[in-house]
Parts: structure tokens; sequence; C-alpha cells
């Protein structure tokens, strides 16, 4: 095996911000329980990104849904910022796949929203809005109304909302996975770039491995279900990172690395659906 | 080549073809006799609604038939969207609710007005009752599904930001069960109408219903077509404002469904 191995739990660079400790959780099934995380534990620094991979139904979508205190946890402790998780709250800020826009809203009414629920004064969420889409590059489509944007569009808008009401950390479930493979690699490109100017403290689902290489400082594998903490990888390259960096020999041996770790929870994911 | 698109005059004249063409047809055979004496000429009954409608008569029941339709349909449609949206977000509501409801639905409302004139009298109340009850129903169970039905992330979406249960309902599920909610008030208006007159052809001293069952019995099947137009032009005019409220309502979320964007 080649690259560099971390021990579980290891100290992080900046000061820990979120600290997960052996959390449970179980799906009751009819009669039966069926575990789908066992025993996880989790150390993310401020400022850190970080991205969990493993094979589809290993329970990573579930964890980032106790995270954002829309499922109950069977044991274990979630702090943030020293204090515990509970319930939902503002200062997680969800990204799903499934962008979670409101038809009904233009562009500009779905990221004010986020504002006006936290009470913020009218001319003051419009301004921290339009700030926000500026951002993600969506300025002309300030009135637009979802349906009128494509995939990339829309998750771009769900981006500007999520960042507007300033979360502690960011809890982004597969974000990119609606999108077509081409669609992908730019949003990849563009999420890359606005993190480097905003340098949030994200948590990044997915189970496309060059998608968690290219953008996190920190790859965790997770093992098929239950979930489990299978491997913690290092992602020691250069920022800002270009896109080049995918051509990298570096790049290329972490890939290897990850999909040496995630081949063998994959097959065993593929076993139990068969 | 891309087909043109229908112009609006084009668009009208089509639905406009079958009414047109029934009523020339029946125009000319009524006045060459080929018809029974029921089946009166068109501008014939024309002729009796524009004289009863300048005499005052037509109005006159016209408006007790409103007030009856609009008062029942004001109230019932209150209750079913209220109880329905709450039915949809709250399981032990639902619970409450559903028997009730797939065991009262089929019952025709109209089998318990006499029920209703004994206890409420033979006056406007009755037949507001009346349609109050049939009204709950489309609108209740359309609310019902409107409200099951919402996307389980946009709750999610609103509750991450620090939105609150009264927040959630207002702003959320109200808005994205609203598409199916004025598809059930669209539908419990014809109800409204359609119980109203009916109400009023069995227990009634005014109003349109009553003035088709006094037309029918002494034979006057000039006035019996104009009540019966009367009744169809508030439907379509009902109808039409419903549509156009939807349209406004709707703004974005129609917009996906009409294609917008490739």
């Amino acid at each position: 095996m080649s690259g560099t191995t971390v021990p579980a739990g290891r100290p992080v660079a900046g000061a820990a911000l979120l600290e997960v400790r052996d959390l449970a959780k179980t799906f009751r099934r009819g009669a039966r329980t069926v575990a789908a995380i066992d025993r996880f534990s989790l150390t993310v620094g401020e400022g850190e990104f970080v991205a969990i991979v493993g094979p589809s139904g290993c329970g990573k979508s579930t964890f980032l849904h106790i995270l954002g205190g829309f499922e109950a946890h069977d044991g274990g402790s979630m702090l943030l910022n020293g204090e515990p998780i509970a319930g939902t709250g503002p200062d997680r800020g969800m990204l799903f796949q499934e962008f979670a826009l409101y038809p009904w809203r233009s562009v500009i009414g779905n990221v004010a929203w986020a504002l006006e629920v936290q009470g913020r004064p009218k001319a003051e969420r419009i301004a921290i809005a339009e700030r926000y889409l500026r951002l993600v590059g969506l300025s002309a489509f300030r009135d637009a109304y979802p349906a009128e944007l494509s995939g990339g569009m829309k998750q771009r808008v769900a981006l500007a909302r999520v960042l507007a009401f300033e979360p502690r950390i960011l809890l982004m479930d597969e974000p990119f996975g609606a999108l077509d493979a081409q669609t992908r690699e730019l949003m990849q490109e563009e999420l890359n770039a606005i993190w480097q100017q905003t340098r949030n403290t994200v948590l990044f689902v997915t189970h496309d491995i060059d998608e968690a290489i290219y953008l996190a400082d920190r790859v965790i594998v997770f093992t098929a279900r239950p979930g489990r903490l299978k491997d913690e990888i290092a992602i020691d390259l250069d920022r800002p990172r270009r896109i080049d960096v995918k051509k990298s020999a570096a790049y290329m041996s972490y890939r290897n690395r990850v999909w040496d770790s995630l081949r063998a929870e994959v097959l065993k994911a593929r076993e139990e659906f068969q | 080549m891309t087909a043109a698109p229908y112009s609006r005059a084009r668009r009208a004249a089509l639905g406009l073809a079958l009414p047109v063409a029934a009523l020339a047809a029946w125009e000319i055979s009524a006045r060459f006799g080929t018809v029974p004496d029921y089946l009166i000429a068109p501008s014939l009954i024309l002729a009796t609604t524009w004289e009863m409608a300048v005499s005052g008569e037509l109005w006159r029941h016209a408006a007790d038939s409103l007030l009856r339709a609009l008062g029942g349909y004001a109230i019932g449609a209150a209750a079913g969207v209220a109880m329905g949206l709450l039915a949809g977000i709250a399981r032990p509501v639902e619970r409450f609710y559903d028997p009730i409801v797939s065991l009262t639905y089929p019952v025709p409302k109209i089998v318990v007005l006499p029920i209703l004139v004994a206890w409420l009298g033979a006056g406007d109340w009755s037949k507001i009752a009346v349609v109050t009850a049939a009204v709950f129903y489309p609108t209740f169970i359309n609310s019902l599904y409107g409200a099951k039905g919402v996307n389980r992330l946009y709750v999610w979406s609103a509750r991450n930001m620090g939105a609150g249960p009264l927040q959630v309902f207002w702003k959320v599920i109200l808005p994205a069960s609203l598409p199916q909610v004025l598809t059930g008030l669209r539908i419990a208006l014809a109800l409204a109408f359609i119980v109203a007159v009916a109400a009023e052809l069995q227990f009634s001293r005014s109003g349109l219903g009553h003035l088709i069952g006094a037309a029918e019995d002494s034979l006057r099947f000039d006035l019996m077509y104009a009540a019966i137009v009367a009744i169809a032009l508030i439907g379509f005019a009902g109808d039409r404002l419903l549509v156009a409220l939807r349209r406004r309502a709707l703004a974005g979320q129609a917009l996906g469904k009409e294609g917008a964007h490739g």
C-alpha cells in the first residue's frame, strides 16, 4: 500500500470544531434491527475539508442526517464547538443532492428566505443574498425561478443559500450526485474555488473518489454496512488546487490508495444486495 | 418544420366549435318543428332569459342561489382545507378523520337534506348546511394529499435554516400543497352549485333550482331553460375566476410543468 495512513482521532491542524465519539445507529425493519452505523468516531478541525467515501448503503448519508438533527441516533456523542448537538439548527448548514430549492420562490427569494427565517431586516438580507449569488456566479439569474435553471445552477443557488446564513460547518450530502459527469467536474472546480475564498469547515459525503481527493484535506473511508471507520487518508496536495492536479503522480497514488481501501467494501456491499 | 403555435383566437374557436354547431342545429330543427315541444328554440330561451333579467326576477333567484352555494362553499372549504392540511402533517388527526371520511364520502349529501330541513327549517340555512357538507370532502381530501406529498427535503431545509413549526407550516407546507389545495377548491366550487340547485329543487320557494322546478310543473320550458342558462353562466364565471387565481398563485411552480427551459 502506498500513501500515508493516519491513525483515527489524530490531532487535527485547527482547533477541533466537530467531535463525534462512538456514534451508533440502528434501523428497525419489521421485527429485526439493522445496524447502520457502528461506533464511528471523527474529529474535524476548524477550516478543515473532510470527505467521506463509502459503498452505497453504508450509512454515510445517515451520518450527515444525524449530524443535521434530522434523524435520531442510538448511542455515542456529538459536540460542535464543545456544545452537544441537539435537534436541527442553522449552525450546521445542509446541502442536499436534490437541491431542495423552493419552486415558488425566485433565486434571490430562496437565498434571502434563509435569512428571513432568522429575523434579519429586509435590506440586509437582500444585500447578503446578492453577495452570495455573486460568489456562485448567478447574479444575472436573481429573479429566475428554479424551474428555469439547469441542475448545476440549481445546486449553486442551494450553495449560496446555505453559505448565506453562515453556518459553523457545512454538511454536503452527495451534492453533485444528481448532475451529469461534465457538469460535475465543473462544479468540483467551482466549489474548490469558492472554498478557497470562504474557508468553511466542510464535511462532504460522496461515492466519487476523485471528487473526494480533489476537494478534501482528509478522506475518510466507511466500511460496508454497518458503517464503521475503515481508513483515514490525509491528502497533502498543495492549495489552491488547480484541476491539473488530477494528472499528477501524487494524486494517482492517493487515488490507488483510497480505491484499494474501498474496493473490498464495495464488493461486500454488492454481495449483500444480491 | 415546427408546428405553428395556435393563436389565441384559433384556440378559442376550437373550444366554441361544438357548442355553436349544436346550438345552430337545435335552432334550425326547433323552427322547422322536427323536435318535441320541450326543446324550444335557443333564440326563444335567450329572449325569455333577457326578459327575466330586465324584470329583475332572474337576479333575485340567482342571488338567493349564490348566497346558499357560496355561503356553504366558504364554510365547507375553510373547514376542509384547514382540517385536510392538519391531517396531512399530523398522523393522529389523519387517523381520526380517515374512517369517518371513507364511510360518509360516497353518500350523496343531498339525502340528508330532509333531516337538515327538519332541524334548520326550509330557509337558507338548511341549503347552506348541505352545501357545506358536500364541499368539505373534495377540499379535505385534496388538501390532505397535498400536505402529505410535500417533499421531505423542503421541510428539512427549512428546519436547517432555523425555521420553527409555524414558519414551516405557513411558508413551506402551505405553498407546497397549494396546487392540490386549489384543485380541491375548483372541484368543490362546481359541486357547491350542483348541490345548492338540487336542494332548491326539493325544498325551496326561491332560487334558480326552485325556478326550474316550478317552470317544469307549469310546462314553462322557456323559463326552465333560462334558469339553466343562468346556472351555467354563474358556474362558468366562478370557474374562470378560480383558474385565473390559480395562475397568479402558482407563478413559479407552474413553470417547470410547461417545460420553460431544457
